[in-house]
């Protein structure tokens, strides 16, 4: 129903999973959770009306929701773990051939820009990173030449997967679809802060690391303890190597990979089978 | 006086008339679950007393045993009833009060078996002084011999029963409250207190029952420290949820029972909560429970032993009517918690992974036991945790005709959904979902993939299941929490409805914003055309399209002529 359910195209995944119309998924009876965080899912200040229900991908958030007088929960796993349920293949190379760091930079919002000092993260990166680095940027950064260029002049491939989309405009519903398709051939998967990108290239077969400045964002609403409250849940997925097996089951947690629903059960979840 | 010279009754002081303890609120104390107790542990005796009113049933059960049998009841009517129905030589009864008929008690009168089942609270007549629990059992100790079998019982003011009446305290009880017998301090409210009070009376308890009667007639009888043993979802607490529930349908309650049972049973205080005790002084009972059992009229009996209950349905047979039959014989059941619980607790917690698991694990135990054709109605409620997989509870039933696994799964899915919506339970799937939604659901995570019609015969059965195994509470109708629940859920739903519509707004607010972003970009893109058509280029490429035309003669003429006049 809120058009922030079809940010990066993850209703759109969800109904296909259903078996549904993904270029035009039917409205979704309450809130989806679109990316991972450390609250109830959704920023402090996001608009909730009574009665609609909250679709999360994993416990913690419901918990912590739950905690905040909210109700109406059900965990579904998050959308990436459906979509490569539906994509085997999309994107995939031999063990062997898979090489280099996809390495994701803290991204800003529409609202929102990340300040940071991008030259010692480079540097960083650098002598961190064992081969090529393709270097991610959320749009609103990749717009911006004087971030972006940076690193290019680096030397690092830079790309961006496309916009979440505003008010159902924009959206690039093929957004995941070409992140998975990066992962699965890189090797190594790092950003600068423990994020979504981080916990879905773990998925994805990829090594995390979790190093550098994390800079900052304007505005950044600290009220559910930010980055120090990451690190002290977290610190074992902090690091330039990280023990895989203990990042997959943490990943596994994050994504709710035990939560994944049937086409049926979640059609009648979301209100989507048509009723007499 | 009255003139009771016809009647082939003993008379002592203190008879009532007119008066009758037969009808009204309370039965007699009887019944086939009291009589199966007393036919395992009474011993043969010579002179027998039985001490307020009890059925003829078990009238007839002492007397059995019993060489001489003396029953005194206060009512002259009842006495009369009763004399008619058990007309043997062997049996005298008495019309009075217990005073009057302990005061003519001589030397060398007293019994070597004394039966009160029904207590002691309706032995005194009106024409008594008022009389304190502690001195009516202690005229009840004095008609017993030394040495004497004696079994009493006594009622418990701190019964969950008691303690979830909506009623005040005086509106509770009959016409026999000529003086309050409940406010009473020296009445015994805990299994400790009963031992001690008998104990002071020179009565040793040797077996202690928690009793749970139906309006007087035994209901269910389970061994007190047994009671006390048992935790939430265990057979004997199941069995005491069931009795409790049957004890409770006529009274108006501020809560369901269940789940107080559970929370007593869970303190280790279930022995404790029950309408009262049997205590017997003498022999050992050799069983632990007596209950009803599935089949009417019928009893369940079950001893504990090494963690698993071995229970004994006294029919012997199958018995039942319709489309389902009760299924009577010989069992073992684990001494562990219900299925229901699990899932509840799974529900509660919102942890569907964990509910997900119980359901396919409870698939794979019917489908298995379905192939060894022993399965039969599956009640979440009563089917137990055995190790890795499941056990049918203490009751079963059977259907009459054969069931697949997958229908007597949908009913128990069913059975499952009316009490986990019916009572209020917490839960994670959304009020849209329909209980057909949520059978299906259920039924899937078992792994089965049900048709319409799977689910509908699921629904038949687990009404006829609830038919036979559940109380229907009566005039009392629902209880004040409940009603209270249901109320505050509508407002919940209408609020969530009036959510949804604002909902709904924001998203035709979303979606006309973005009908704007694209009128914009359609109006921008017909301004661009229109700036394109004007251009020069434009213009030039318009010139260069007429003359191509106009080098195709053939296609000139054809317009040339399409245009005269005429044509």
């Amino acid at each position: 129903m809120h058009h922030h359910n079809h940010y990066y195209g993850q209703t759109h995944i969800l109904a296909r999973h259903c078996g549904l119309d993904d270029e035009f998924p039917p409205r979704l009876r309450g809130y989806l959770q679109h990316g991972w965080n450390v609250g109830c899912g959704w920023n402090p200040v996001h608009e909730f009306f009574d009665g609609a229900w909250r679709y999360v991908w994993s416990d913690a958030p419901r918990r912590r929701g739950h905690s905040l007088g909210r109700r109406n929960y059900h965990v579904i796993g998050a959308p990436w773990l459906y979509l490569m349920d539906l994509e085997p293949e999309l994107g995939a190379v031999p063990e062997e051939k898979r090489e280099g760091t996809l390495w994701f930079l803290f991204h800003g919002w529409e609202g929102g820009k990340i300040q940071g000092d991008h030259a010692r993260l480079i540097d960083e990166i650098r002598e961190t990173e064992p081969g090529p680095v393709t270097f991610s940027l959320y749009y609103t950064e990749y717009d911006r030449p004087e971030v972006r260029g940076f690193y290019e002049r680096a030397g690092f491939e830079v790309i961006s997967f496309g916009r979440r989309g505003w008010n159902y405009e924009g959206t690039d519903r093929r957004f995941l679809y070409k992140q998975l398709a990066a992962f699965r051939r890189h090797k190594r998967v790092a950003a600068n802060r423990l994020s979504t990108a981080v916990f879905y290239g773990i998925a994805a077969g990829c090594e995390p690391a979790v190093y550098g400045d994390p800079m900052v964002m304007e505005g950044e609403n600290p009220l559910f303890g930010g980055v120090a409250r990451v690190a002290r849940l977290w610190p074992e997925m902090h690091g330039k190597n990280i023990d895989l097996a203990t990042a997959r089951d943490i990943a596994d947690q994050e994504l709710g990979r035990a939560w994944l629903a049937s086409p049926a059960e979640l059609r009648m979840l979301f209100d989507w089978n048509e009723r007499d | 006086m009255t003139d009771n010279g016809s009647i082939s009754v003993e008379v002592v002081r203190g008879e009532m008339q007119p008066w009758t303890d037969w009808s009204g609120g309370r039965a007699p104390a009887g019944g086939p679950v009291l009589t199966a107790l007393l036919a395992d542990l009474l011993p043969s005796s010579s002179r027998a007393l039985v001490v307020g009113p009890h059925g003829s049933d078990v009238v007839d059960a002492v007397a059995a045993r019993s060489a001489h049998t003396t029953v005194l009841v206060r009512s002259v009517s009842d006495a009369e009833a009763l004399r008619a129905a058990t007309p043997s030589a062997g049996v005298t009864i008495v019309a009075g009060s217990l005073d009057g008929f302990v005061d003519r008690l001589g030397e060398g009168d007293a019994f070597d078996l004394v039966l009160a089942a029904d207590g002691v609270d309706r032995v005194m007549s009106t024409d008594s002084s008022q009389q304190d629990w502690q001195r009516r059992a202690t005229a009840l100790a004095r008609t017993a011999a030394a040495g004497a079998v004696v079994l009493v019982a006594v009622w418990n003011d701190f019964a969950l029963t008691e303690l979830f009446d909506r009623r005040p305290a005086h509106q509770r009880h009959g016409d026999d409250e000529w003086w309050p017998l409940h406010d009473d301090p020296s009445r015994p409210t805990s299994p400790a207190q009963v031992r001690a009070a008998l104990a002071g009376l020179g009565l040793d308890v040797s077996t202690l029952y928690s009793v749970i009667d139906v309006a007087g007639e035994a209901h269910t009888l389970i061994e007190a420290d047994a009671a006390a043993g048992t935790r939430p979802g265990h057979p004997a607490a199941r069995l005491a949820v069931r009795a409790v529930d049957a004890a409770a349908a006529d009274a108006p309650l501020l809560a369901p029972l269940a789940e107080s049972v559970d929370a007593a049973a869970r303190a280790g205080q279930l022995g404790a909560v029950t309408p009262g005790w049997l205590a017997v002084c003498g022999p050992v009972a050799a069983r632990t429970v007596y209950a009803r059992s599935a089949a009417p009229s019928s009893v369940l009996t079950a001893n504990l032993h090494d963690g698993r209950w071995q229970l004994t349905d006294r029919t012997g047979d199958n018995r039942g009517s319709g489309d389902l039959i009760a299924v009577a014989g010989t069992a073992e059941v684990p001494d562990t918690e219900s299925v229901e619980r699990l899932l509840l607790r799974a529900a509660a917690a919102e942890d569907v992974p964990e509910f997900r698991r119980i359901a396919g694990r409870l698939g794979d135990w019917a489908r298995k036991h379905a192939a060894a054709d022993s399965l039969g109605v599956v009640r979440l409620d009563d089917t137990g945790v055995d190790g890795d997989t499941f056990a049918s509870g203490v009751l079963a039933w059977r259907t009459a005709v054969d069931s697949s696994a997958v229908e007597l799964l949908s009913a128990a899915w069913h059975r499952f959904h009316d009490r986990l919506v019916g009572g209020h339970h917490r839960h994670p799937w959304p009020p849209w979902m329909t209980e057909q939604d949520l059978v299906r659901t259920w039924l899937g995570m078992s792994g089965e993939e049900p048709t319409t019609g799977v689910l509908a015969q699921g629904r038949q059965l687990a009404d006829q299941v609830a038919a036979v195994a559940d109380v229907r509470r009566t005039d009392a109708g629902q209880d004040l929490r409940t009603s209270i629940a249901d109320a505050d859920a509508a407002k919940t739903r209408a609020a969530e409805l009036a959510g949804h519509v604002f909902g709904l707004e924001r998203t035709l607010k979303f979606r006309d914003q973005q009908l704007k972003v694209r009128e914009n970009r359609l109006r921008a893109l017909r301004t661009e055309l229109r700036n394109i058509k004007g251009s020069r280029a434009a213009q030039v490429a318009e010139v260069i399209r007429k003359v191509a035309v106009i080098r195709d003669p053939k296609r000139v003429a054809r317009a040339v002529k399409r245009r005269l006049p005429g044509r």
